[in-house]
């Protein structure tokens, strides 16, 4: 590993320091590390260096080294290798630190390795009394996150047929990851641990996010205000046992005693009637009459399924 | 492979070495503590940084780099003046960390304009494109943690998932995290007198005792879900592809798995959890086994065709 760390330090400086890209026969002759090797075992080495580079976040570009695009060489951009500074003072710096060790993304601390770019972390004063875990499917995520930053067209599998979007952002929400953007029908919200065969496209700035766009208000608040059905606003009572419970879930203010009676925008029937009948017999929709039919068919349906 | 290490430690002397530039030399001691090294690993990783520099690789060539007295100092490496970009990884998970902290209630200003300076830098065009709500109930959230740091007992009335009744305990709060989309309180329950985990939103009312106790000098990872019991009742159901989300929420042993429908054994304390999943998901479950289960089922839908008819 000293040989690889030390080898991948002076490619990174060559790189850097070169006013025009290298060819990988230059870097052979020229860094320290590669010359004695065998083609073959050059040609491995130096795409394992590469590959480590790109892991490590490093934009390694491949460019023609003239203008009459013959040769093709390797090259790193400075001002593309920096990062794009913050300006964190040392309080936020310290904040986030805090923060980088109480979340936990793909199993690991979020983003405490970045920290280290920024200046930096802080050892914590011990145990935080508090933490998150924000689930863990880190590889598709990373992808995401760079299509939505470059603006890079996606296409990947979900729930069985391919799909093209043009990624506006991602969301976390009840414990789950979150890809809105906007496909050929629509904008459309993806849950991202559904999402495989992602492929990100190869041009940045590929689409145009409309300025306004935000997230948050792309997202909805309880499963059943997202979806394809026409929308209707249900009214459902839940008994005195389980309002207090309900209502907090629904943001509205308890009933001091007694039943909550509440209205809801529903545009997804299905998660709207799996919810209230999580509530078992002490919730009931009270209208509109049609809703109430499905219930009870939902119901049937399960009478039936248990035989 | 050892690449993942290799990764790491590169990253770590491409942060180090910038930061040291900077600040014209640094103490040692600092260094040590912001970039999580031991003395051993920033000896070893000064001297390869030592051995690097310009093609040519004459002394002249080379960087600088070692420990003086308690001071560390690096030199002649201008083109490492600026660390390295976040990867993509790097950036979403210091800003959905900062997110879901503030989100949580517990974000302090310092945090807000970190994560809003983070953001516009990584994603200038597009800053209202990532967002983290972890939100709970704010009040038991923020009392709980209170006590939490505080180290004070609790009594809450809680109303348990599996048997749907309500109990009033005392409660030692180690810790409160969220998981999978609910807020947990992970402590020592002195009813029972063994380690619990409650969730946040079950609580319906809670107090906070002036009494203190004393806490685990290390906390193991919760138990979220419930833990299995002789007692337990079994049932055995088929899912069609559509409920297979099931299994992302309920502590399930997949026994069987194919294109058209996944079987499952359930285990639960108490029949109505299973019964009321059942009655969610309608046709799109067969269950196969379990006759606590079907006459429960059975029972709630007796109750409910009363209530709708």
């Amino acid at each position: 590993m000293q040989n690889v760390v030390e080898r991948v330090i002076n490619l990174l400086i060559y790189l850097l320091d070169s006013p025009s890209p290298v060819t990988a026969d230059q870097v052979r002759q020229t860094v320290a590390g590669y010359g004695e090797q065998s083609d073959d075992a050059f040609h491995r080495m130096f795409e394992r260096d590469k590959d480590l580079l790109k892991r490590m976040g490093i934009p390694l570009e491949l460019k023609a080294t003239d203008k009459w695009e013959i040769d093709f060489g390797y090259t790193v951009d400075p001002d593309e290798y920096a990062i794009p500074n913050p300006g964190l003072n040392e309080q936020e710096r310290v904040a986030l630190s805090v923060a980088a060790r109480m979340v936990r993304l793909g199993g690991t601390n979020a983003g405490l390795a970045g920290l280290l770019k920024l200046g930096g972390v802080e050892v914590g004063a011990g145990i935080e009394p508090l933490a998150a875990d924000l689930g863990a499917e880190a590889t598709v995520l990373g992808d995401l996150f760079l299509a939505v930053s470059e603006r890079r067209k996606l296409e990947f599998e979900y729930g069985g047929s391919r799909r093209l979007l043009d990624p506006y952002g991602i969301a976390h929400r009840r414990g789950h990851w979150y890809l809105i953007g906007q496909t050929a029908d629509g904008e459309r919200v993806y849950r991202v641990d559904r999402i495989s065969h992602l492929e990100v496209g190869k041009r940045a700035g590929a689409f145009a996010r409309p300025k306004r766009f935000q997230v948050k208000r792309a997202m909805s608040k309880h499963p059943w205000e997202a979806g394809t059905d026409e929308t209707v606003d249900a009214t459902v009572r839940f008994d005195p046992d389980v309002a207090w419970w309900a209502a907090r879930h629904l943001g509205v203010d308890a009933p001091s005693d007694g039943s909550l009676e509440v209205e809801l925008p529903v545009a997804n029937r299905d998660a709207f009637i799996g919810w209230v009948l999580g509530f078992g017999p002490d919730a009931e929709v009270l209208g509109p009459p049609e809703l109430r039919q499905e219930v009870l068919a939902r119901v049937e349906a399960a009478v039936e399924a248990v035989g | 492979m050892t690449s993942d290490r290799t990764v790491t430690r590169l990253s770590r002397i491409l942060a180090l070495i910038p930061y040291v530039l900077a600040k014209d030399g640094a103490k040692v001691s600092e260094i040590l503590e912001r970039f999580d090294y031991t003395e051993a690993e920033l000896t070893r990783d000064l001297n390869t940084v030592f051995f690097c520099g310009l093609p040519g690789y004459t002394p002249g060539d080379l960087m600088e780099a070692y420990i003086d007295g308690d001071e560390v100092i690096i030199d002649a490496a201008d083109y490492f003046a600026r660390a390295p970009r976040l990867t993509s990884m790097e950036g979403l998970g210091l800003i959905a960390a900062g997110m879901a902290i503030l989100g949580s209630g517990q974000g302090s200003p310092e945090l807000g304009t970190a994560v809003t300076k983070l953001t516009k830098a990584l994603l200038p065009d597009a800053y209202a494109a990532i967002d983290v709500d972890v939100s709970g109930d704010s009040n038991n959230l923020a009392a709980l943690k209170e006590a939490a740091t505080d180290r004070k007992v609790v009594r809450i009335t809680y109303r348990s998932l599996a048997h749907e009744e309500e109990t009033v305990r005392d409660v030692e709060p180690w810790a409160v995290v969220t998981t999978l989309g609910n807020w947990y309180v992970h402590g020592h329950c002195r009813m029972v007198d063994a380690e619990r985990v409650f969730r946040v939103d079950r609580i319906r009312e809670m107090q906070v005792l002036d009494e203190e106790f004393e806490r685990p000098e290390k906390l193991t990872d919760p138990r979220i879900g419930y833990t299995p019991s002789d007692d337990d009742i079994a049932a055995r159901i088929r899912l069609t592809p559509a409920a297979r989300w099931v299994l992302d929420y309920y502590p399930v042993d997949v026994l069987k798995e194919t294109k058209t429908g996944t079987e499952i054994r359930f285990t639960s304390a108490d029949a109505e959890i299973p019964a009321r999943l059942l009655l969610r998901l309608g046709s799109e479950a067969r269950l196969l086994e379990g006759d606590e289960v079907r006459e429960r089922v059975a029972a709630i839908a007796g109750a409910l065709r009363a209530r709708y008819r």
